[in-house]
């Protein structure tokens, strides 16, 4: 190829590349930008204030830039970036904001352009066309506008959290508000966001209004808590926050680290309808915690003390909240990983110098940084013949971009090496837990290796060596024992209980319990067996059986035993060998009826003469009088 | 054809990367042994650090060993003894070695544990003394635990059984004997069985109840100072000795009931670390 088409070719390269820098540039999108002055017409030597606000859906506005005609000087400059992040259905969307003031004082009579001013977003610088401002000569200037006055209501000026706010507007200074600051006029339609409005109202007029972006989190992981507070801009009276009132959120169980600055004004936040009417929201509080152990923590409700309307006094507190912390993931877990380093960090380190005589010491400078709960000790390589002293710690550390908490933390160590020759230093490591990505990762600084001249009166070598820590230490063991083949302990079984300790004693007590029960049962059945009712069941049997046979003499006997041992039982009274009326004056002396004493008696006494007459009875008459008997029997069975 | 062949390569080479490195996201873990190893001959090396680094992934792992906790507690000895030391290695150490001395069924790896921790609970002594604060750094154990230690655990369950027996038949030929010489031999056996029987079944239990319930810890932070429950310090208490074994009788939020000899108060959890035991 010719040098002439190479060239047209690195040209057209170039154009293309150009272009498409260009294009990707565009892409992000142009930022929305307005450039206002307080005034158009000044004096020679008032300050006029020059407000430039960018909006932008890609990144945040930085670096801006005025440029000033000749005569005007810039006296000041305050920004005040934003951010506000919604998710509404899932879909992300993102809003970074810039305003910046430039107090602007003018030093000669003229007319004067004043800008244009720009803006870096993403790379790619943004301008603003500029305004034209008159200057006369001092005292001809017109009377200014007075500032626009708070809306009836408005706490602006009460609030605790700005409240040299105040004091400032004060002193006649002319201080116009940030736009976002600013009360909505009545002519400009106000956007309320979304993702600030609540169901409900928490209280009438003002109220407090907390929350944190995660509520379960890892030990060590950042949790993000906020504290809004919710003016009600249509209200018809003035909103006054007794500002000696305050009580601040607790947060026993975390770490907490500011991400607004202390002496910072409640930056707003947005505009927020709820239950139908309109709210300023300004965000007060705006904390990193970083939880300390694992467990439901809690974090307390901030209060504050609405001090008017005088119908709304009383106190405005935020929600309590609870964060379930948790321990990060075990596997995987690094070596040297110490519980809440978590958070994105990055380690550098530098040793200086590289050659030492023995027993000399060099500096290793260590810088630690990153986003999130950056450490505050680092595990040094120790190794035999190689001392870390203490370091000496610096950090810049503090919110980042009103979100994040982070920055760096710088370690200066001198290190003492007792060694001599090729001494490597290792590597410094620190194990974190990535939250965003969910895994372990490890930051590494390796220190190299140290070229020690040998002394021959280094300190490891002299005789005034310290005395040795630890000695008589045991060497160390090269394998493991492994775990003990389990087994059941003899008394986890029940059954052991039962049958290897209980049961002999229990074997014994039922012996003797068992022989003793016999001997009572025997006993028992004996007393049973000769009782008088056991008789007569046994006597009328045996009538029974008897009246059954042809034996008259038989039947009469079985029943006159029968009579007598009824007698016996029911009536208990013996009427056995008892002779003529005896009988029935024995059975009456116990009780029983005249008439029943005395069938008993005739009874007995037919059987007895039935019995031994000559000559004999028949078995009917017998089995009559069994049937007699019976009946008399019964009869004092009923009686007993 | 070629173009084809060169993208099925391509294809195939994607496919190996993406397993391969798969695999290695997998095997981002060590593997116990590995870790050990790797700890070991950090010690060797004298390079203490690494070789706490990979003991304590080692124990976050859940694996228990006594070697493991041996030489754990070499390493954090080692640190102290290379003048490294971080505050909490005395304790750490002494948590290691009193570990070992617990799980291990090997007795020169007992022993050799057990003069470990004499070293260093002499370090902590030493300290203490300099400090000027009471020298006990054992308050050693309760004497129903001291008896039930003994013996091993089954031995009291099969002393147990055996006077079980005893009693039982001791009392029966107490019982049914026709001579007076069996009488009085069955009623001597019963009466000596029965203590004994007592005497190995409460041993028994305690055993068992020091095995599945009671929690012991060593302190491992140095300057430790006993509070009661809500956090006030005892008055007139000492800090309790780096590396003194405790009982954990009870823990709530983030602190911890301890009985040290006489001593039962509280202290915070960090401050103790308790000490493994088989699964």
């Amino acid at each position: 190829m010719s040098p002439r088409p190479r060239t047209l070719l690195v040209v057209v390269a170039a154009a293309l590349m150009a272009l498409a820098w260009s294009v990707a540039a565009r892409a992000q999108g142009t930022p929305q930008m307005q450039l206002q002055m307080d005034a158009d017409t000044v004096g020679v030597g008032d300050v006029v204030h020059v407000q430039l606000g960018a909006q932008s859906s890609d990144a945040a506005p930085s670096d801006p830039r005025l440029t000033l005609p000749a005569g005007l000087a810039v006296r000041g400059q305050s920004t005040s970036p934003t951010q506000t992040h919604m998710n509404i259905n899932g879909v992300q969307s993102d809003r970074y904001g810039l305003t910046v003031d430039w107090t602007v004082q003018t030093q000669r009579v003229g007319v004067f352009t004043i800008g244009p001013a720009s803006i870096t977003v993403g790379g790619a610088r943004f301008a603003v066309r500029g305004a034209t401002l008159h200057v006369v000569p001092a005292g001809q200037a017109p009377q200014r506008p007075a500032p626009a006055q708070p809306p009836p209501g408005s706490p602006f000026t009460f609030s605790p959290f700005d409240p040299w706010k105040g004091l400032l507007q004060g002193f006649g200074q002319n201080f116009p508000q940030p736009p976002d600051l600013q009360p909505p006029q009545s002519t400009q339609p106000l956007t309320t966001d979304p993702k600030l409005s609540l169901d409900a109202p928490r209280a009438a007029y003002y109220f407090l209004h907390a929350t944190v972006d995660k509520t379960s989190a890892v030990v060590g992981e950042q949790v993000t808590f906020s504290v809004y507070e919710y003016i009600d801009l249509g209200a018809q009276t003035a909103i006054e926050v007794d500002d000696s009132d305050v009580h601040d959120a607790t947060a026993a169980d975390f770490v907490k680290h500011p991400l607004l600055r202390e002496d910072q004004d409640a930056l707003l936040a947005g505009y927020a309808s709820i239950g139908g009417r309109t709210w300023l929201v300004k965000l007060v509080r705006r904390w990193a915690l970083f939880p300390l152990h694992a467990g439901d923590l809690a974090i307390g409700p901030m209060s504050v003390m609405l001090a008017r309307p005088r119908a709304a006094v009383g106190q405005r507190t935020t929600e309590a909240l609870t964060v379930h912390v948790t321990e990060p993931p075990v596997a995987g877990r690094p070596p040297g990983y110490a519980l809440g380093d978590v958070g994105h960090f990055s380690l550098t380190a530098q040793v200086n110098p590289r050659d030492v005589d023995q027993g000399g010491a060099v500096g290793v400078h260590v810088e630690l940084s990153g986003t999130g709960n950056v450490p505050s000790t680092i595990s040094t390589p120790a190794r035999e013949g190689i001392e870390w002293l203490a370091p000496e710690v610096h950090e810049q550390l503090g919110g980042i971009g009103h979100e994040n908490f982070g920055g760096k933390r710088t370690f200066d160590y001198v290190v003492r090496v007792r060694r001599s020759g090729d001494v490597s230093l290792g590597e410094l490591s620190l194990p974190f837990w990535d939250p965003d990505a969910k895994r372990y990762d490890v930051a590494r600084a390796s220190l190299g290796v140290l070229h020690v001249k040998p002394v021959a009166s280094a300190p490891a070598a002299s005789a005034d060596a310290p005395e040795e820590t630890l000695p008589g230490l045991p060497p160390p063991v090269d394998t493991m024992e492994g775990e003990p083949a389990r087994r059941a302990h003899l008394d986890d079984v029940p059954l052991f209980w039962l049958l290897g300790v209980v049961a002999w004693p229990v074997a014994f007590g039922l012996a003797v319990g068992a022989t003793a029960a016999g001997r009572r049962v025997t006993q028992a059945w004996r007393t049973r067996s000769a009782s008088p009712a056991a008789e007569l069941k046994e006597r009328l049997a045996a009538a029974d059986a008897a009246s059954e046979g042809s034996d008259a003499r038989q039947v009469d006997a079985a029943v006159a035993r029968a009579l007598e041992a009824a007698a016996m039982a029911h009536a208990g009274v013996n009427v056995r060998g008892a002779l003529g009326g005896e009988v029935a004056e024995r059975l009456a002396r116990a009780g029983v009826a005249q008439d029943a004493a005395s069938r008993i008696a005739d009874l007995l006494r037919e059987c007895e003469m039935a019995r031994f007459s000559p000559e004999g009875a028949d078995v009917a008459s017998a089995r009559d009088r069994w049937i007699r008997a019976r009946g008399a029997i019964r009869e004092l069975e009923r009686r007993a | 054809m070629r173009r084809l062949l060169c993208a099925m390569l391509a294809l195939i080479a994607f496919a190996i990367v993406a397993v391969s490195g798969r695999a290695a996201h997998a095997d981002d873990g060590e593997t116990p042994s590995a870790l050990f190893t790797k700890g070991v001959q950090a010690l060797r090396d004298g390079r203490a650090s690494d070789a706490i680094a990979a003991f304590e992934s080692l124990a976050d792992r859940g694996t228990v060993d006594p070697v493991a906790s041996y030489d754990r507690g070499l390493a954090y000895a080692m640190r102290v003894r290379i003048g490294a030391e971080v505050s909490g290695d005395l304790g750490r150490a002494a948590h290691g070695f009193e570990e070992a001395r617990d799980l291990t069924h090997d007795a020169r790896l007992a022993d050799a544990a057990a003069r470990a921790l004499t070293v260093v609970r002499s370090e902590v002594a030493r300290r203490r003394t300099r400090a000027g604060e009471p020298v006990e750094v054992d308050a050693g154990r309760s004497l129903a635990r001291t008896v039930s230690s003994l013996l091993a655990e089954d031995s009291w369950c099969v002393l147990a059984a055996v006077c079980s027996a005893i009693l039982a038949i001791g009392l029966f030929v107490r019982w049914i004997a026709l001579t007076r010489r069996l009488r009085v031999g069955g009623g001597v056996a019963a009466g000596l069985a029965a203590p004994v029987l007592l005497l190995a079944v409460l041993m028994a239990l305690a055993a068992r109840h020091d095995r599945l319930e009671v929690r012991e810890a060593v302190v491992v932070t140095p300057g430790s100072r006993p509070s009661d429950q809500r956090g006030i310090v005892v008055p007139g208490s000492t800090p309790l000795p780096e590396g003194a074994r405790v009982e954990v009788v009870d823990s709530r939020d983030t602190r911890a009931r301890i009985r040290f000899g006489a001593l039962d108060a509280w202290v915070p959890e960090s401050a103790l670390r308790e000490i493994a035991r088989w699964p």
